[in-house]
């Protein structure tokens, strides 16, 4: 069973949702949960067999699909994909848990379980057409889950959703095909293998096209400024379980993409494109801090807090060293366990009061104290205090990149600062002052369901905070030989004196220690 | 006057024109068919005569191909066009715009 | 003794979340009890800490790895040398006076036990600060003081006020927070670690520019902390928070943070006097400046903070100066006088129903003698008049100022040691002397609990006797920090400076009583004095809140408005609709093609057939032709 756990984990959500149609609807959230649980262990035990010290893939499944393109069934995973998997899975059980829908509860778990298996897929995929295979899917549940549960904009928002990141991989999928043709031409042999494509060393000119035509499709998943306009409508009309994944998950495709293809792939093109998008990554920060400042609805600012967040996610991958990939990495997780609380937790209020205008609140600290101190913890995180799982990331994008450039990074810094502001004037403006409104008056706190879907995550940012070796060592296992797979593939010049050389400076080191 | 190949593809082309100017102008299904016939026959003539002139029989088997398949369209035409006639009493093409987009 | 560190470090924090515990529910006294008595074993461990390292040990410990990746490898280390010491004692003393202060302050509000989880938790973060090994840990620290200090300055959440200026406070430690994270990230890739001893070792191989930036970035970090100008707005409005909670974080502890990060990091600015220079000028602009705000506030608080602000400026005068021995021994003196004020406004605001205008008291030391007694001699200790604490610790930072020939310096804190002397005494003069004006608003003074006031005590006492460790405390921290000893040669210049200084300082004092001990009216704003222009330039802070306001605030929540609904929703969002909707729009005008009529869909085939077959032969011809050339 060991040798196929990744397929398992792949299919078993599917299957279950396919045996989902003839489970009966009054069970149907019972069967959901037992089934996402299930899927979580079964992650977890991944992670227990996954060795730490290892930094190349593991688990590696392979059978062929088309063979005379070289097309394969290849899944595996790393340090990288591991806890983004782990991730997935608990946020499918987490959102079942904690669903507060009552229309068509049935379909929405069935999507919810068809959801996970892009999910998981998407992250194990080491063949690039089972990669866009995956991708493409993962759009499918969501665009439901929003045009079905969806508020009064919904179909706007999901098509608007739909098409955008659609388009985008189409012009990724192109690069996919381009990449496999040169391929073929170097080596004679059709291949879609990631791994084959990484041995592959392409001229500057092909590498930059190559890279153009990825960062369309990943660009806009993430999503990048200026192609980030989709996000605020689809958070602002998906049901809170839609925004949930969609933040904590989905985004994170387009940034662990990056570090799957285009850095290992393409790395003279990664350091040629480094500060046009480095300043896209700041103008992401700073500017859609911003207009986080300047929203009237709590959900609208979680929302573009993200984006904000995935700025420093950008920067950190662009660092092309390891404290900032393997800073990237990690907080592509604090994220998605930062971002979903804080949807969760918008969902609670929105659940009570059918709101999610700040106006409409204020003063909820003294109704709701256990939601606020919750809400509080997790503000906190967002805004990146130490000793939170999101301090450790922004830390280390952000020493990452000051490798790179010092100006940049004091002006990406300023996250800190932005992020403060709009944060706490969110919170001041829900939770402090007194209560004026009546409806809020008699507002229940936390109920147990809730607690069961937020206590976890607490601990969580509290623990991965303080001490986050077990997750960080992992990616930076595997990330350091991403690094050094860079540099060994560098051509120019300037790729090759920013991307570090680990061999060397490993072996520089142990001179100093010997003497 | 020797008839040469020209001669066939200048007769060809003509027929052609002929039958795209009724395809283009007859608003009568009927006639459109008949426009259509004239049409596949002038590629016919095409055919054959390219055929005699390279020696090469293949011209000549795709035109009995045509034929086989413009007299099955005329059969299943026509049957869709009596059914049309019986449901309307009209064959004027510019009273059947059902598949407007 | 590992143990003893663990203790003093993890006492108040375990205190804190059995304070947590009971957040939720309604006052109980235990929640009170439990952190003070932690606390005070925090004390006692930290006291015997200071016996060991007194004996010339320290205590070094790595509890487990923090961060680490690439070559960053970050620890949870703890040290406890000769400079972490002092600041554990002056810690733990001041907030174990303070948490048992608190159960008596705090007593009717409903917050009780939050109260104390949140101060509890503010220790914690203090002591993690200090005893840090590293310069993460000390953010660490630094980030969760900030923290607390913004719940607790929000504690009264219910006040638009309260929770304004713990934003505010908040925010402004981040943009200093910022400059203090670009100073770690240039020590890392310089020098490949953040442990204190491997960058103190180290650091005076680096090139000169890039010591000079990581001293200006730490310095800016220091600034925010400390609150020098120009980040020092959030201080006065701190004082929004409790009481106690002034008395601990916004005196005698958090704000200190900066200076005792510039006293740690003397060797960094050991090797650039410039920027040192710089610093000592600051601290002496902000000495005056803060000061001479002081000089006409009406609320008893912010005098209180503003002279916080200005005793701040000394302690980096003499950090700046590289005296930086003096700078942590005015940090510890004045913790405990000021501490000890800021617990005797706390009486004094209780006994006045939250009355912040000592114009509106007077005569209090007929009811309030325990706390007469304390708030006066906390005055004489803040004025620097022998033989108190502030006397030892203030005139060192003159004498340093003085022996290092930076005279302008020496005469701008002389001055304000003036200042400072005149404006302690107007407000214990408007408090306690004069008439009672308190009976013109019906208030019925009383006196604190009495374990209150025995509470403070202790604080009193070192207030007073602080002076007499200097011997030993100089033995003590030139063990780490440069031994040097600032003396007037001349020891008839010597005694003219000290005597001059002290007279001085007590002629202010006699001009305050003069003018404010007898005051009978509660001004009302009409008084020439009161409208005057320098007046109102000091009373509003010169303006200096209402431009940040106008220059930063406002054109920020403007700016973003912009970018919300000018640049995003019209501009970035616009086009994206834009080109799905040209496409849509191309549809819906070629959709008249569709009529449905059939001959007029075989003549567009036709068309269609005809421009094919143009483009046909024009490629057909255009290829031949570039290929014929081709050949």
């Amino acid at each position: 069973m060991q040798e196929h756990i990744l397929s398992i984990l792949i299919f078993f959500p599917a299957l279950a949702a396919m045996l989902g149609f003839i489970v009966h609807k009054d069970s149907a959230r019972a069967y959901g949960i037992t089934v996402a649980a299930i899927e979580f262990f079964l992650s977890l035990w991944l992670w227990n067999l996954y060795d730490p010290m290892t930094s190349g893939m593991q688990f590696m499944e392979k059978a062929p699909l088309v063979a005379a393109f070289g097309i394969n069934y290849l899944v595996g995973i790393d340090g990288i994909s591991l806890f983004i998997i782990i991730l997935s899975t608990f946020f499918t059980m987490i959102g079942i848990a904690s669903l507060t829908e009552t229309r068509r509860v049935k379909d929405l778990i069935i999507t919810l379980l068809f959801l996970e298996m892009t999910m998981v897929g998407v992250f194990a995929a080491l063949d690039a057409i089972v990669f866009y295979v995956f991708w493409e899917l993962s759009l499918i549940p969501m665009l439901y889950i929003i045009g079905a549960w969806g508020g009064p904009l919904r179909i706007y928002a999901s098509i608007k959703f739909f098409l955008y990141t659609f388009t985008g991989s189409l012009v990724m999928l192109v690069g996919m095909l381009f990449m496999a043709y040169f391929y073929y031409q170097a080596t004679g042999q059709w291949s879609f293998s990631i791994l084959e494509w990484y041995r592959l060393i392409l001229p500057e000119n092909f590498q930059l096209w190559l890279f153009a035509a990825f960062f369309v499709g990943f660009a806009i998943k993430v999503p990048m400024f200026p192609f980030h306009t989709w996000l605020p409508y689809a958070h602002g009309q998906a049901p809170t379980i839609g925004s949930v994944i969609l933040a904590a998950i989905l985004l994170k495709m387009g940034t662990y993409a990056f570090v799957r293809f285009s850095l290992p792939l393409f790395p003279d093109a990664a350091v040629f494109f480094m500060f046009p998008i480095a300043i896209l990554a700041i103008i992401m920060i700073v500017y859609t801090a911003m207009v986080a400042y300047a929203q009237e609805d709590i959900k609208q600012v979680v929302a573009y807090s993200s984006v904000s967040h995935m700025g420093v996610i950008i920067l950190g991958t662009f660092a092309l060293n390891v404290e900032g990939i393997s800073g990237s990495v990690f907080l592509m997780i604090a994220h998605g366990v930062v971002s979903g609380a804080l949807f969760l937790l918008v969902g609670v209020i929105y659940d009570r009061r059918h709101t999610k205008l700040m106006s409409e609140f204020g003063g909820l600290a003294s109704v709701m104290p256990r939601y606020a101190t919750i809400f509080g913890i997790m503000m906190m995180a967002s805004v990146g205090m130490p000793l939170t799982i999101n301090f450790v990331g922004e830390f280390l994008s952000l020493l990452g990149f000051y490798k790179q450039s010092h100006a940049f990074t004091l002006v990406a810094g300023t996250a800190i600062i932005v992020g403060a502001i709009y944060m706490l004037s969110a919170y001041k403006k829900m939770f402090f002052g007194n209560v004026t409104k009546d409806e809020n008056k008699n507002l229940k706190d936390v109920n147990r369901t809730e607690l069961l879907a937020l206590v976890p995550l607490v601990i969580i940012t509290i623990w991965l905070g303080v001490y986050p070796k077990p997750v960080l060592e992992p990616i930076s296992n595997s990330v350091e030989s991403i690094v050094q797979l860079m540099h060994d593939k560098a051509q120019t010049k300037e790729a090759q004196a920013r991307i570090p050389d680990l061999a060397n400076q490993g072996a520089m080191n142990s001179q100093q220690e010997t003497h | 006057m020797e008839i040469t190949l020209a001669h066939y593809l200048v007769l060809s082309g003509v027929l052609f024109a002929i039958g795209l100017i009724g395809v283009m102008r007859r608003k009568n299904l009927l006639m459109l068919f008949f426009a259509t016939e004239i049409l596949l026959n002038a590629t016919n003539i095409g055919f054959a005569a390219i055929s005699h002139y390279y020696n090469d029989l293949t011209g000549q088997m795709f035109a009995f191909f045509i034929i086989a398949i413009a007299a099955s369209e005329v059969a299943v035409g026509l049957g869709l066009l009596i059914v049309w006639y019986k449901r309307t009493g009209k064959i004027d093409l510019d009273i059947m715009t059902s598949m407007r987009g | 003794m590992e143990i003893y560190l663990y203790i003093a470090l993890f006492a108040p924090l375990v205190g804190s979340l059995f304070a947590a515990l009971f957040g939720a529910t309604p006052k109980t006294m235990l929640t009170g009890i439990v952190a003070s008595g932690l606390l005070f074993l925090s004390l006692v461990s930290s006291a015997i800490l200071l016996n060991y390292v007194m004996m010339g040990h320290t205590v070094h410990v790595e509890m487990m790895t923090w961060i680490a990746t690439g070559d960053l490898y970050i620890p949870y280390g703890f040290v406890v040398d000769q400079v972490s010491v002092v600041m554990m004692m002056v810690v733990t003393i001041v907030s174990t006076v303070v948490h048992v202060y608190s159960i008596g302050y705090m007593d009717h509000d409903k917050g009780f036990n939050r109260f104390f989880s949140y101060l509890s938790a503010f220790v914690f973060s203090m002591m993690v600060l200090v005893m840090s090994d590293n310069f993460a840990g000390l953010f660490i620290g630094w980030e969760g003081v900030g923290l607390c200090s913004w719940l607790l300055i929000g504690f009264w959440y219910h006040k638009e006020s309260a929770t304004w200026a713990a934003n505010e406070a908040f925010i402004m430690n981040r943009i200093a927070d910022l400059a203090m994270l670009i100073g770690i990230f240039i020590i890392y890739w310089n020098i490949g670690s953040l442990q204190y001893d491997v960058v103190f070792a180290e650091i005076a191989n680096l090139p000169m520019p890039i010591i000079t930036w990581i001293g200006i970035f730490l310095f800016i970090g220091a600034m925010g902390k400390s609150a020098q100008f120009p980040l020092h707005t959030w201080l006065a409005d701190a004082m929004e928070g409790p009481t106690p909670v002034s008395a601990l974080i916004h005196a005698a502890t958090m704000v200190t943070a900066g200076v005792y990060l510039v006293v740690r990091a003397n060797p960094v600015y050991d090797l650039i006097p410039d920027v040192g220079l710089f610093i000592a000028s600051l601290g002496a602009f902000v000495a005056i400046f803060a000061a001479s705000m002081a000089l006409v506030n009406r609320d008893m608080k912010r005098i209180i903070a503003y002279s916080t602000l200005s005793q701040l400026g000394y302690m980096f005068v003499a950090a700046g100066l590289g005296a930086y021995w003096v700078a942590l021994f005015h940090l510890m003196a004045h913790a405990f006088f000021k501490a000890l004020l800021f617990l005797g406004a706390g009486n004094v605001m209780h006994a006045m129903h939250n009355e912040l205008d000592p114009f509106k008291m007077g005569g209090l030391r007929k009811v309030m003698k325990g706390t007469f007694i304390m708030m006066t001699l906390a005055s004489v200790a803040l004025a620097g008049i022998y033989p108190f604490a502030g006397f030892f610790s203030k005139d060192l930072i003159l004498e340093a100022a003085f022996v290092e020939n930076h005279y302008i310096i020496y005469a701008v804190l002389l001055f304000t040691a003036g200042l400072t002397a005149f404006y302690s005494f107007r407000l214990v003069a408007l408090i306690f002397h004069g008439e009672e004006r308190y009976k013109l608003f019906g208030i019925h003074p009383h006196e604190a609990y009495k374990f209150m006031l025995v509470a403070m005590a202790p604080l009193l006492i070192l207030a007073i006797i602080a002076g007499s460790f200097k011997l030993s405390y100089f033995e003590l921290v030139t063990n780490l920090l440069p031994a040097v000893e600032y003396h007037i040669h001349h020891p008839m210049t010597y005694w003219m400076i000290t005597i001059g200084t002290q007279l001085f300082v007590i002629l202010a004092v006699l001009l305050a009583y003069k003018k404010y001990a007898s005051w009978s009216s509660v001004p009302d704003g009409t008084s020439k004095l009161e409208n005057c222009f320098c007046y109102k330039l000091l009373s509003n802070q010169y303006y200096i809140p209402k431009l940040y306001e106008e220059l930063f605030s406002k054109p920020y929540r403007e700016l973003s408005r912009i970018a919300w609904k000018q640049i995003d929703l019209k501009i970035v969002d616009a086009t994206v609709d834009g080109i799905a909707n040209l496409i849509y729009q191309t549809g819906e005008k070629t959709h008249t093609m569709q009529n449905g009529n059939l001959s007029s869909m075989l003549r567009w085939m036709v068309i269609g057939l005809v421009v094919l077959l143009v483009l046909a032969v024009a490629f057909t011809v255009g290829y031949n032709a570039v290929t014929m050339r081709a050949m």
